[in-house]
């Protein structure tokens, strides 16, 4: 099977940016606006997700030929459960911290449509090599998303950032950006930049 | 075998689902020691936070409550720590509680768990609040919004008054507990 290497980095620069997961497709929403407070918190949630979208693009763009269509939903899901359950003990074994501040958006990355979507759409349509460069790009095009929407809320909502305090005493956090709230009002900005951007770029 | 048929469907996701446990028992194995260990850890921490120079640590079961009682070098009890939890504004608030049975103090407090409203409730873990609870006695405490004028005086946390009072009724319930365990010391 011939490859085009130029196919392979237009797969893997579309998760980036023209089909970002989050400011283009807008799909994934949950962990984004749930888990998105802190910087650390968004970054681990977007490693943890790239990972699980990597390993099950490959493994069902090896397997999607012997995965009857009728069944290839649940087949999706077990696979994906499986990376899941791996990065959910993981997590608890070398990093207890990230996990107790992520508690149940770790099993919840199963039900990310994300990637479950990127199966249907993409791995299992094909070829391996072109699999993982969707994989990588949407799991970074995820990752740093989050980390953005992260930094911005707890440079507002706390005066810091990955922790480190950057506003002195002075400065009276404000705590609607590390509440739910907050994440509607940072996301929408930025998809609303994000989209002005592309637009003057055309 | 036709690729549709049922038996290939049913032989498909049962290959999954047995390959997919095999590898999930041994990750599972391999993580398990990994995380008991971390959980053992914590819970030491948590203890010896509140608990003044704790060497060694007895699990005793009383009344259908676990209690840990702390010694130090020589083997003598420092005191006596104590896992309450109760409802909080949003969620369990679970917290370790460390006494004296000598003189009926409560030496320090830590907020194990909680999922109290950051920048807000979360304050409960904040040295300020926990300081309220510090070297108290024994007793029925009472939640001001202004700087406390009595020792069972608790000041709530401006814009947390639910959590202040659930952590104070936590408190109060643990003590009752531990009255009881140990016979209030008297």
């Amino acid at each position: 099977m011939s490859l085009d290497f130029k196919q392979v980095v237009s797969d893997f620069k579309n998760g980036l940016w023209a089909e970002n997961p989050i400011i283009r497709l807008v799909i994934g929403m949950c962990p984004t606006l749930a888990v998105t407070n802190t910087t650390e918190n968004g970054l681990a949630m977007g490693l943890a997700t790239a990972f699980v979208l990597i390993s099950s693009e490959i493994v069902i763009s090896l397997i999607k030929k012997l995965i009857p269509t009728n069944v290839r939903i649940p087949s999706f899901i077990l696979i994906i459960a499986t990376f899941v359950t791996f990065v959910d003990y993981f997590l608890k074994a070398f990093f207890p911290g990230i996990a107790a501040s992520l508690s149940i958006f770790v099993p919840l990355i199963v039900v990310n449509c994300l990637i479950l979507g990127r199966q249907e759409a993409f791995a299992s349509q094909h070829s391996t090599p072109r699999a993982i460069a969707d994989g990588v790009g949407m799991g970074l095009g995820f990752t740093w998303v989050l980390v953005l929407l992260g930094a911005i809320r707890e440079f507002f909502g706390m005066g810091s950032i990955f922790g480190f305090t950057l506003l002195g005493e002075w400065y009276r956090p404000m705590v609607i950006m590390i509440l739910p709230a907050g994440a509607f009002i940072t996301l929408g900005i930025l998809v609303g930049i994000m989209n002005q951007i592309s637009r003057e770029g055309k | 075998m036709e690729k549709n048929s049922k038996k290939a469907m049913i032989i498909t996701l049962a290959t999954i689902g047995i390959i997919s446990a095999l590898l999930l028992t041994f990750v599972y194995e391999w993580t398990t020691p990994y995380i008991q260990a971390n959980q053992a850890k914590k819970q030491k921490q948590a203890i010896n936070e509140v608990l003044p120079k704790v060497e060694k640590i007895k699990e005793v079961e009383k009344n259908g409550s676990v209690f840990y009682e702390g010694y130090d070098a020589s083997g003598n009890q420092v005191g006596v720590a104590f896992i309450s939890s109760g409802g909080g504004y949003n969620g369990v608030i679970k917290i370790m509680i460390g006494v004296d049975l000598k003189s009926n103090e409560i030496y320090k407090i830590s907020i194990l768990n909680h999922q109290e409203t950051p920048g807000l409730g979360a304050r409960i873990t904040g040295k300020k609040f926990k300081s309220n609870f510090k070297n108290k006695p024994f007793g029925d405490y009472t939640v001001v919004k202004t700087p406390p004028s009595k020792e069972t005086q608790v000041q709530a946390i401006a814009g947390a008054t639910i959590s202040s009072r659930s952590v104070t009724k936590i408190i109060e319930d643990a003590l009752g507990k531990i009255n009881s365990a140990y016979g209030g010391g008297n």
